[in-house]
């Protein structure tokens, strides 16, 4: 009888699974990946992959489910809300790596967009631009915010941008009777609504993304429509006075509790909607909340309000960011996509969907369901804007601002430190 | 009545020498498959510059292995990897060891409080991550709230939202959490010892004090090394309190090896760089483990 050794047994085990891994490891210099290039079947089942969030997810089903009894075919959409752009893009990039990616995904442009563009993963969609007329249809500058290089990834149907909504109530209180139109207004705004015990702005650090939308406000304010956009494009240096001037307003405000003690360790998710509770006068973001935080708790938008940040620049801006479909580049069924993606950025399925700030002509907002969107969008809506800071930054560049910004707030740096460490920060990256 | 043995003849072995090969194939091939594999793949990806989302991706031999000592993150995820490991191995041992000692006397209510203590470990980890979000938020949370009313105010912290706090305030209900399981351990274990020897320690005089350090605990020595290798393994691949608490923040205070890697691979684009960690993570869990182990089966045996 042969005998067996638990050494002999685990040997060949490895030396089988060596032959197996060096198998897939063939090859020098510049290889392909495992994960293999090809093209899915064709089929009539489509999967959309989305984060939208609980409170509208009902609105895109409906809609999907009306192209599908149109089309003849069975639409699976996924959804993961809440986490923003912190999670929802490794999840996809895990599911493309595991060869079960979606059709079709939503995504924001810029710097979250651009790797999926750069790695081929999504579809070059323009011959779809053609067939389809989407450059007449779509606002064009929301479509540069989804072209990489030329390559038109993605088919934009959400421009936002980001302002101040509050709570009017709470402005009363404070006796506040009409938003700040300077930034000495706004910081004499907050002074009154700490006086009578009321958080002004309602930010959370968790992700970083989220008190990055002050810091960003703080620099367009400092630095000026043409040395910020310099600035997120390496083009001038960060170690300046501008800058500087920025992280030390950004300082104050921690410093002067203009925002909620703690901020740093503050979930978005929790503290964004803290000005529909009451428990904050306001918060910076886009017109989603007014369905999402203020419409979701059964409030009256009249009791709401909002206005853009006031800059004391020419010409006032705001920070802004688009978000759009993507095809899969492996995905059979190309065409169907494409149709799908058509269906959901015509004008009356934008109106369906209650998007409130689409990209599509004739989607404009309803005034009567979502009066502070309209408002917003009649006000500011024709502003430039400039790029959201988490879109124009790559995300490790970004999470290396965010640290700085940390570093700041919790006093381990100073505003000067911080500006020179920026600079090296975007610098490493511009050259790379 | 007499009974007769009877002695069947030896028939031939289906299969020969091949059976032993056979019958341990299925889960060779589940191994070799869902393990030896994707660990090689993952060696070999470590020495490229893959980004995680291209079809190619260059050879760049030991590159990424000679960035990480330059890496400033990966020395916090190290240092906070070692206190993690430290604080979440001794604290839930030994209050887990209490507990049981505790629950294996004559306690009114027992099975309820067996229950209690055992709950926050079958709790999903997100959940326990947002409750205690919750509890720890700097104005409305229940801890600070708690602090002020009896007059502590000067002891609340925002927890999360501080470099010196954040990671310690992530280890409480790591802890809260892990206590459970050794304690779940150690009173299966203690009821395994004879009551004689606690009978014998007793007419030699010896107090409740000595016969804990005399008796029970060279009792539990089986016990105490299946519960330190599994919260030893527990504790190194650390990932999800972290990722679902503090996202490895403020700033990158609370990295520990495994979101440093997950950040690398998933999000950065650094494919190569974030695999070196895993190979990394997975040596030093060797390379502490099996010497524990070791030590401890010879020991037992």
């Amino acid at each position: 009888m042969n005998t067996y050794t638990r050494r002999g047994f685990l040997g060949l085990t490895s030396a089988a699974a060596a032959g197996l891994g060096l198998s897939a490891c063939t090859g020098g210099g510049t290889s392909t990946s495992g994960s293999g290039d090809a093209t899915g079947a064709a089929s009539n089942n489509l999967r959309l992959f989305t984060y939208e969030a609980d409170e509208t997810i009902g609105l895109l089903r409906a809609q999907v489910k009306k192209f599908d009894q149109q089309n003849g075919t069975t639409t699976s959409v996924d959804s993961l809300p809440g986490s923003g752009a912190a999670v929802y893009p490794d999840k996809l990039r895990t599911e493309l790596l595991g060869g079960k990616g979606p059709d079709v995904w939503r995504i924001w442009g810029g710097q979250i967009g651009a790797p999926f563009a750069k790695a081929k993963q999504a579809l070059d969609l323009g011959p779809y631009y053609s067939e389809f007329g989407w450059d007449s249809s779509i606002n064009q500058q929301a479509i540069d915010g989804m072209t990489f290089e030329g390559f038109k990834a993605g088919v934009p149907f959400v421009s936002l941008g980001l302002g101040a909504w509050y709570n009017k109530s709470l402005f009363a209180k404070a006796g506040v009777s009409s938003p700040p139109t300077t930034y000495a207004e706004l910081e004499a705004v907050n002074d009154k609504l700490v006086a009578v015990g009321v958080t002004p702005l309602g930010t959370g650090g968790k992700y970083g993304w989220h008190v990055m939308r002050l810091f960003e406000y703080l620099l367009e304010h400092t630095a000026g429509p043409e040395l910020h956009d310099k600035l997120l494009t390496g083009d001038e240096s960060w170690d300046r006075p501008e800058v500087v001037e920025a992280f030390a307003l950004f300082k104050k405000w921690q410093d002067k509790k203009w925002m909620p003690e703690g901020a740093l360790g503050l979930d978005p998710a929790d503290i964004e909607p803290a000005y529909v509770q009451g428990t904050t006068a306001y918060t910076i973001c886009g017109q989603w909340t007014e369905a999402g935080a203020i419409l979701a708790a059964k409030k009256n938008p009249a009791g709401f309000g909002n206005f853009e940040l006031p800059t004391d620049q020419q010409p006032a801006r705001h920070s802004g960011f688009v978000e759009g479909y993507m095809i899969n580049a492996k995905s059979g069924n190309a065409d169907k996509s494409a149709a799908l993606i058509d269906f959901l950025v015509k004008p009356e399925t934008q109106k369906a969907l209650q998007i409130t700030a689409s990209t599509v002509k004739g989607a404009e907002p309803d005034p009567k369901t979502l009066p502070l969107s309209a408002e917003w969008g009649q006000k500011y809506g024709d502003n430039p804007f400039y790029t959201i800071q988490d879109q124009a930054f790559p995300k490790k560049q970004a999470d290396q601002y965010f640290s700085v910004q940390s570093d700041l707030l919790q006093g381990k740096t100073t505003p000067e430190a911080a500006a020179k460490k920026m600079q090296e920060i975007v610098s490493a990256w511009a050259k790379g | 009545m007499a009974t007769v043995a009877l002695t069947k003849p030896a028939k031939p072995k289906r299969g020969g020498k091949w059976s032993p090969w056979l019958f341990a194939l299925p889960a060779l091939v589940v191994y070799v498959a869902f393990l030896v594999y994707p660990a090689l793949s993952s060696l070999w990806f470590s020495l490229t510059d893959w980004d995680g989302l291209s079809a190619t991706y260059n050879f760049v031999g030991l590159d990424n292995y000679v960035k990480l000592p330059s890496d400033p993150v990966v020395a916090t995820a190290v240092r906070n990897n070692v206190i993690w490991t430290v604080v979440t191995i001794a604290f839930p041992t030994a209050i887990g060891l209490a507990l049981a000692v505790a629950l294996n006397g004559k306690v009114h209510g027992k099975p309820v409080l067996r229950l209690i203590f055992y709950t926050p470990a079958v709790l999903p980890l997100v959940s326990i991550a947002s409750i205690w979000g919750w509890l720890y938020n700097p104005q409305y949370g229940a801890i600070n709230s708690f602090l002020r009313l009896i007059g502590l105010d000067g002891l609340a912290q925002p927890w999360l939202g501080q470099d010196s706090t954040a990671l310690w305030a992530v280890m409480v209900p790591a802890i809260w959490l892990r206590t459970g399981f050794p304690m779940l351990l150690y009173l299966a274990a203690l009821q395994g010892i004879p009551k004689e020897l606690y009978e014998a320690a007793t007419v030699d005089g010896a107090t409740r004090w000595q016969q804990f350090w005399q008796v029970t605990m060279p009792s539990l020595r089986p016990a105490h090394y299946i519960v330190l290798a599994l919260s030893l393994i527990d504790s190194f691949k650390v990932f999800d309190m972290i990722y679902a608490m503090t996202y490895g923040g403020p700033g990158t205070a609370t990295q520990v090896m495994g979101t440093w890697m997950y950040a690398n691979v998933f999000q950065y684009y650094q494919a190569g760089y974030g695999t070196a960690i895993a190979v990394v993570i997975t040596l030093v869990a060797i390379a502490v483990g099996i010497p524990y182990v070791r030590s401890q089966t010879r020991e037992a045996s």
